[in-house]
């Protein structure tokens, strides 16, 4: 057979079989692009089995709380000291805590009130702030000398004074009967949205500062004269066996 | 023999009564919302012991309660209404122990009871239930009056039975 006397042919055959490089070196260049994404996906799928085990992990999870807890009494010395300067009341210290049972219950009837098993005698007086575990559950009431009545934040026309840390406006808290409570505001635009967190103002001296109290759910911007929100307790009164009763 | 009032251990079972509400056993609830235990009281004692007695047990049960309660509403009003009415009908009709109409009665009364705290709610608020408060209360007031319906036959049958005994009409 004759030999064929295009060119282009030999050219073609140089170019296959150079392909398999090229590919190669278009597979490394993605490799690098993408910051070796296959190799460290599949490392991570075959070492799987391998991987720290649950005591690890909580190993790591008891040094994170108590880097967390370090941190929050460095903090709370930080704020006793700043409020010391500014001379706003002192509430919040550890001495000040008084923990009582609750002895009734009445958080979804007529009444939203909760009875304690400590009174005057234990040093609780009226107005005292009661938390639970997550917040602010309400105040006290009324007291005798071996219990006390508390009125949940839930209770109808319930209403203390708030803040948004975010955006550091203040609200009203008005108590509604079930466990979401509307939150008034004072400013046309309050810089607020769900999800937000509802806490006591850190400048207040009738209620512990900077307590949490709840979690804004839905706001109605048309409201008049000033925006609504709704609020969400963090603290669910009818879960709670033990509070803590800050006297002053 | 001589009239229920007069009698020490039937006065005495109205201190069940706030020993009860203070309890508030969360197995007889219906969505957290406890009977109307006065209610329960109230009805069998005023159906045997005639109007007076009957709306005078309703103001002292109605003090009581109110004590134990916060401040704000008060159960008086409509306890003091309910023991003379449910008084005037033992009197006038003829004796009620029917469980379904005593079952009515109590459904009744607490439906009255939950509409006067709620009136007076709405009096308080300057005229005006905003809508969480009224789904809120409407809610209390259903699920109070249809456990309340519902336990007052076996309760309310029961202390009939066992002061009828002591009061012959």
């Amino acid at each position: 057979m004759a030999p064929t006397l295009r060119p282009g042919k030999s050219r073609w055959r140089g170019l296959g079989q150079l392909t398999p490089w090229l590919l190669l070196v278009a597979g490394l260049l993605m490799v690098r692009l993408s910051k070796g994404a296959g190799f460290t996906d599949a490392y991570a799928l075959l070492s799987r089995p391998f991987w720290p085990g649950s005591a690890q992990r909580e190993w790591v999870m008891a040094a994170t709380n108590l880097e967390d807890l370090s941190r929050l009494q460095l903090l709370e010395d930080d704020n006793r000291r700043l409020r010391a300067l500014l001379e706003l009341h002192q509430q919040g210290s550890a001495q000040g805590n008084v923990s009582a049972a609750v002895i009734s219950r009445s958080s979804r009837g007529w009444w939203q009130q909760l009875q304690l098993g400590k009174g005057s005698l234990q040093g609780i007086g009226r107005s005292d702030a009661v938390l639970g575990p997550g917040g602010l559950v309400g105040r006290i009431d009324s007291v005798t000398p071996s219990t006390a009545r508390v009125k949940l934040l839930t209770a109808p026309g319930h209403a203390i004074g708030v803040w948004l840390p975010r955006s550091r406006r203040h609200g009203l808290l008005v108590g509604r009967g079930s466990s979401r409570l509307s939150l008034r505001f004072i400013d046309k635009d309050p810089d607020v949205r769900p999800g937000d967190l509802v806490a006591t103002s850190p400048a207040s001296t009738l209620l512990p500062p900077n307590v949490p109290v709840g979690v804004i759910q839905s706001v109605d911007e048309q409201a008049v004269p000033a925006p609504v929100a709704v609020v969400q307790l963090i603290a669910a009164p009818e879960a709670i066996d033990w509070v803590q009763v800050q006297t002053r | 023999m001589t009239r229920l009032h007069r009698q020490p251990i039937c006065v005495a079972s109205a201190l069940l009564v706030p020993f009860l509400a203070l309890a508030s056993p969360p197995w007889l609830a219906i969505d957290g919302v406890g009977p109307a235990w006065a209610v329960l009281w109230l009805l069998p004692w005023a159906l045997v012991d005639g109007p007076v007695s009957g709306a005078l047990s309703g103001v002292a049960l109605g003090l009581v309660l109110d004590g134990l309660n916060l401040g704000g509403v008060s159960q008086v009003p409509a306890l003091l209404l309910l023991g003379w009415w449910w008084g005037r009908l033992g009197r006038r009709a003829a004796p009620i122990q029917r469980s379904l109409n005593l079952g009515l009665l109590a459904w009744l009364g607490s439906v009255g009871l939950g509409l006067s705290l709620i009136l007076q709610l709405w009096w308080r608020q300057g005229g005006v239930l905003d809508p969480l408060t009224q789904s809120w209360g409407l809610q209390t007031l259903w699920c109070q009056a249809l456990v309340t319906g519902l336990l007052a036959p076996v309760l309310v049958s029961l202390q009939l039975l066992l002061w009828r005994r002591r009061v012959p009409s």
